[in-house]
């Protein structure tokens, strides 16, 4: 366990070392521009702008910045060769791994808490409701992160950062619209043939076992006033807590079998 | 003393498949047997390594560059898969989570974590080796003086030179102070000064009842504190014994120095050490074997020369690395 937390501290300190931070203030600056444009709209209308974009904002911000990171976290281990005298240490090769995640998440909880603190001061600076609803859909965000932390993690333990990056861009980008794609049918409904439902099954099949970003959006709900509730944070979170955790399981058997040369 | 070698290498192999498409499982294999080139291709690193290491001793494991050192010291250290064979560190079978707390490894240009001052970092990799606060504390803080880095403690790592490096990846070698040092190159990099301390360091850990595994591909490195060496070119072991015992070989050459004597001295004696070299006013002849030195200096006595020298010449570790690359080529 100590050896999980020593590498995790030591990711975390590198992270904010490197000043990985200093993203935050251009996040800062966007928001300060986005409250600017937004003013001349009217009172209604503003809230619920600051609402939808800023919301976006920190969760897209935040992704980007984590699946950043994360190719390139193993990459720079072996890459720097860091790495060579790690493993020759009594660590297992997925303690390292798991340590390498921790610290990526504390580090990404840390930016998008501060992202979620900004926004608060935002709406006080426009004198509106910074509510639990809020609060709810900012954890979200943090969760949507946590499995794309994992999921680079995934690509990064066999392939360049750049190679990661696409993928698991390309997982984050489908994975927000994925819902759409488990109930798919192809076709007119008139005119539906055995290959369109072929292809639809398996559309919905791959759909089934992508991750499911869409739950980690709440926006909606939190603009038109629709109460989010307890038990869908929570379920969305024990979701994203245990896709992660599959994701990390795959990532060391594959981690466990490479050469580091 | 453990009854068991401290280390033991027992025929490993490492085959590298390369290229395009060499990475895919059984390509490399398959590309080879079927003699295609360009898409996947192998390179056999290490061919079938064998040795062992004493409790207590300092092994030298010599070879020129690309010889294969690095590699099968990747694969103790768990760092790469073998192709093919095994080995034992402190008795245990490599991967061994026991073993490898007692063990130090520095790799060739070495690299860490350049965010991390000294202390910081030798705290870090004491953490993974589950010591504690004090114990961490105090031994990072031991070692950055042994290693002689105590004017740096304030600096982040990525504002070390080379042989500061070099330096503090001893310390983070010794962190736990173990029973087995496998240090790959451990002199590269440094100056004369740092080359004697870095030998100091490994004398000092036998003295203290440690094995030193170490590699180097230069022979004042190792001639003075190696027990024994083990020599591999192009991924075997040539040869393995104390290290006289490689350089004294069957024909080494013994050079004679005389004076005083004119051109046609010179010419009759060259017909039993052929090709002399003019030295000043000395000349300097080379005979092949011991046997020959005492027949070839009575004659130069007797024709007048006057002795000046006779010089047993050991061969070079190189010219050892050209003869043994030779012999293999002739098997
Ligand atoms: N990752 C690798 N991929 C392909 N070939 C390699 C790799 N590492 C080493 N080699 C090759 O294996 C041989 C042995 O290299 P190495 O173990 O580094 O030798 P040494 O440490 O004795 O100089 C060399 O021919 C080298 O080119
Ligand atoms: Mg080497």
């Amino acid at each position: 366990m100590i050896q999980i937390y020593a590498v995790g501290v030591n990711t975390f300190r590198e992270a904010i070392r490197n000043r990985i931070f200093a993203s935050l203030v251009m996040f800062a600056i966007a928001m300060l521009l986005l409250t600017l444009a937004v003013s001349s709209a009217s009172l209604h209308e503003e809230v619920r702008l600051m609402k939808d974009l800023g919301l976006f904002l920190v969760s897209t911000f935040s992704v980007l910045i984590a699946i950043f990171i994360g190719v390139n976290l193993l990459y720079k281990e072996i890459e720097r060769k860091t790495i060579y005298t790690i493993m020759p240490k009594p660590i297992h090769r997925a303690q390292f791994l798991l340590g390498k995640f921790a610290g990526l998440a504390w580090t990404m909880a840390v930016q998008v808490a501060v992202m979620g603190l900004v926004l608060a001061l935002q709406f006080w600076l426009l004198d509106a409701r910074f509510g639990v609803e809020m609060v709810q859909a900012v954890w979200l965000a943090y969760m949507e992160v946590v499995v794309m932390v994992a999921v680079a993690l995934l690509f990064s333990s066999f392939s360049t950062p750049f190679l990661s990056g696409l993928l698991t861009f390309g997982v984050f980008a489908v994975g927000r619209f994925v819902d759409r794609l488990a109930t798919l049918k192809l076709g007119d409904p008139s005119e539906r043939t055995e290959t369109h439902e072929q292809i639809s099954a398996v559309i919905r099949g791959v759909a089934k076992v992508w991750p499911d970003l869409s739950l980690y959006n709440v926006t909606p709900n939190v603009v038109h006033g629709a109460p989010v509730t307890w038990s869908f944070v929570g379920s969305a979170t024990l979701y994203g807590l245990s896709y992660a955790a599959v994701i990390l399981l795959c990532a060391c058997v594959v981690f466990q079998r490479r050469d580091f040369i | 003393m453990s009854a068991h070698p401290a280390l033991t290498v027992d025929g490993l192999v490492k085959t590298f498949d390369l290229g395009f498409l060499g990475a895919l499982p059984g390509f490399g294999w398959l590309a080879a047997r079927l003699g295609v080139k360009g898409i996947a291709h192998r390179v056999h690193a290490v061919q079938g390594v064998t040795l062992s290491v004493e409790p207590g001793e300092i092994y030298g494991f010599l070879g020129p560059n690309g010889a294969g050192k690095t590699t099968t010291m990747k694969m103790l250290m768990g760092l790469i898969h073998p192709t093919a064979g095994t080995g034992t560190l402190l008795g245990r079978p490599l991967g061994d989570r026991e073993a490898r707390a007692r063990l130090g490894f520095l790799p060739e240009h070495p690299y860490f974590y350049d965010h991390l001052k000294p202390q910081e970092f030798l705290e870090f990799y004491g953490q993974l080796f589950r010591l504690g606060a004090r114990e961490r504390r105090d031994r990072a803080r031991a070692l950055i003086d042994r290693v002689g880095l105590g004017y740096a403690a304030d600096r982040p790592l990525r504002r070390f030179s080379k042989g500061m490096i070099q330096r503090i990846g001893i310390a983070q070698a010794l962190i736990n102070d173990p029973d087995l040092v496998v240090l790959d190159e451990p002199m590269s990099g440094l100056d004369p000064m740092g080359r004697k301390d870095v030998r100091d360091i490994i004398f000092e850990l036998k003295q203290r009842g440690k094995t030193v595994f170490f590699s180097s591909h230069i022979l004042q490195d190792v001639e003075m504190i190696c027990d024994r060496v083990g020599m591999v070119v192009r991924g075997k072991v040539v040869s393995e014994g104390p290290l006289h015992a490689l350089l004294d070989m069957p024909s080494h050459r013994i050079e004679i120095v005389l004076g005083d004597i004119d051109d046609a001295v010179v010419e009759r004696l060259a017909a039993d050490a052929p090709t002399p070299t003019r030295v000043g006013t000395q000349w300097r002849f080379a005979v092949e074997s011991e046997a020959e030195v005492g027949a070839f200096v009575r004659d130069a006595i007797a024709a007048g020369a006057r002795l000046v020298s006779v010089t047993p010449q050991r061969r070079s570790l190189e010219e050892v690395f050209v003869a043994r690359a030779q012999e293999g080529d002739a098997r």
